[in-house]
C-alpha cells in the first residue's frame, strides 16, 4: 500500500486506525510508510448509532488522533457531527441511499466534507451513484462547504493518483481551484489546524496562553 | 485539435498485451461516457512499455479529464484486478519525461 502511494505521488497519507490498536502497533505502522518518504496523519472514524454515543466518542478520541471524522449512519448522528467543531470531517456510505447530504446539513456544517470516489464509484458502478455524487457536489458548491476528495482506498488496488481524483471531481461539476482544494489545501488546512490546537498553549479559538517569558 | 498525452503506470498482477491495455481503456471510456464521448475522447494507445509497466497514452485536448477520470474507474479486466496510475500528463510525447505540473 505504501509503496502504491508513493508511486502515486503523494507525501501525505491519513491512515484510519482502529480505536483498539495498540500505540506500538500504531507506531510500527506509521514506520512502513515513513520508510517510503510518506508523512502520516492518525485518523479516525467514528460510526456511532446515536448521538450520545457519538459525544461520548468524541470526548474519548479527540485529542488521541490527528483527524476525527464521522460516517453518517442516520439523520440524528449526521446532525450533531455537522454542528460539533470537533469533528473534522463527515462523509456518508455510498450504500446507504436513505441518507444523503441535504441543504440543512450543509448549513450546520462546521467541519469538511469527505467524498470518498473511488470506493463509491468502484462500489456500485451506476447511474444513480454518479448522479447523487453530482448533486452532493452542487450542495456543497451552493453552501460553500469545504470538500475533501479523497479516493477512499482500503486496498492498494484502488489507490489513484492526485490528477485522477482531480478529474473525477471535474466529472461531477467542480471547478478546477475547488478539486485541486479539495485534493491538497484543504486536507492539509485541516491537518494544521488540528496541530495548532494539539499545542498545550491553546486554550479555544482565538485564545491562547501567553507565557511571561514570550511578552 | 491538439492532443494530449499520459503516462499512466498499469498495476496489475500479470502482464496485458497492446490490444488488452486499449481494450481495457475503450471499455471504460464506453461504460462512463458512452459512444459520443469515446468518440470525442478518442484514446489512443502510443506506446506500452511492458518492462516498466507504462504506457503512453493519448486523447483530444477537451476530453483529457474525462480519459483520466475513465481510467481511475478501471479495476480489472477480465476478472483481472488492474489499477491504472495517470503520473503525468503532457502536450507533447517529449514532455512526459519531466514532472508534470498542474
Amino acid at each position: 500500500m505504501a509503496e502504491m502511494l508513493k508511486i502515486a505521488g503523494y507525501s501525505t497519507v491519513g491512515l484510519t486506525i482502529p480505536t483498539g490498536l495498540f500505540r506500538d502497533r500504531v507506531s510500527s505502522i506509521r514506520r512502513i510508510f515513513e520508510r517510503e518518504g510518506l508523512d502520516t496523519v492518525i485518523r479516525i472514524d467514528l460510526a456511532s448509532t446515536s448521538r450520545l454515543e457519538l459525544l461520548k466518542s468524541l470526548r474519548r478520541y479527540r485529542k488521541a488522533f490527528d483527524l476525527v471524522s464521522v460516517k453518517c449512519i442516520n439523520p440524528r448522528v449526521a446532525t450533531v457531527a455537522s454542528r460539533d467543531r470537533r469533528v473534522d470531517i463527515i462523509f456518508f456510505d455510498g450504500t446507504n441511499r436513505s441518507l444523503r447530504f441535504s441543504h440543512s446539513l450543509a448549513g450546520l456544517l462546521r467541519g469538511a466534507l469527505e467524498l470518498n470516489l473511488i470506493s463509491n464509484l468502484l462500489g456500485q458502478p451506476n447511474s444513480s451513484t454518479f448522479a447523487s455524487l453530482v448533486k452532493v457536489a452542487a450542495i456543497a458548491r451552493e453552501h460553500n462547504v469545504k470538500l475533501v476528495l479523497s479516493s477512499g482506498s482500503r486496498n492498494p488496488q484502488m489507490v489513484r493518483t492526485p490528477l485522477q481524483i482531480t478529474a473525477l471531481g471535474s466529472a461531477l461539476g467542480l471547478s478546477n481551484q475547488e478539486t485541486v482544494e479539495g485534493v491538497t489545501l484543504a486536507p492539509m488546512s485541516i491537518v494544521a489546524r488540528n496541530l495548532k490546537k494539539r499545542r498545550p498553549e491553546y486554550v479555544e479559538e482565538g485564545v491562547r496562553v501567553v507565557a511571561p517569558t514570550q511578552r | 485539435m491538439g492532443r494530449r498525452y499520459l503516462l499512466i503506470k498499469v498495476v496489475c498482477e500479470t502482464s496485458l498485451s497492446d490490444e488488452q491495455l486499449l481494450e481495457a481503456l475503450t471499455n471504460s471510456v464506453r461504460k462512463y461516457f458512452g459512444e459520443i464521448g469515446l468518440a470525442r475522447i478518442d484514446p489512443r494507445l502510443i506506446k506500452f512499455d511492458h518492462n516498466r509497466s507504462t504506457a503512453i497514452v493519448s486523447c483530444s485536448d477537451g476530453g483529457l479529464a474525462q480519459l483520466e477520470s475513465a481510467v481511475a474507474l478501471i479495476s480489472q479486466y477480465l476478472e483481472i484486478p488492474l489499477a491504472p496510475l495517470v503520473l503525468r500528463v503532457s502536450g507533447t510525447i517529449k514532455g512526459l519525461r519531466k514532472p508534470s505540473v498542474r
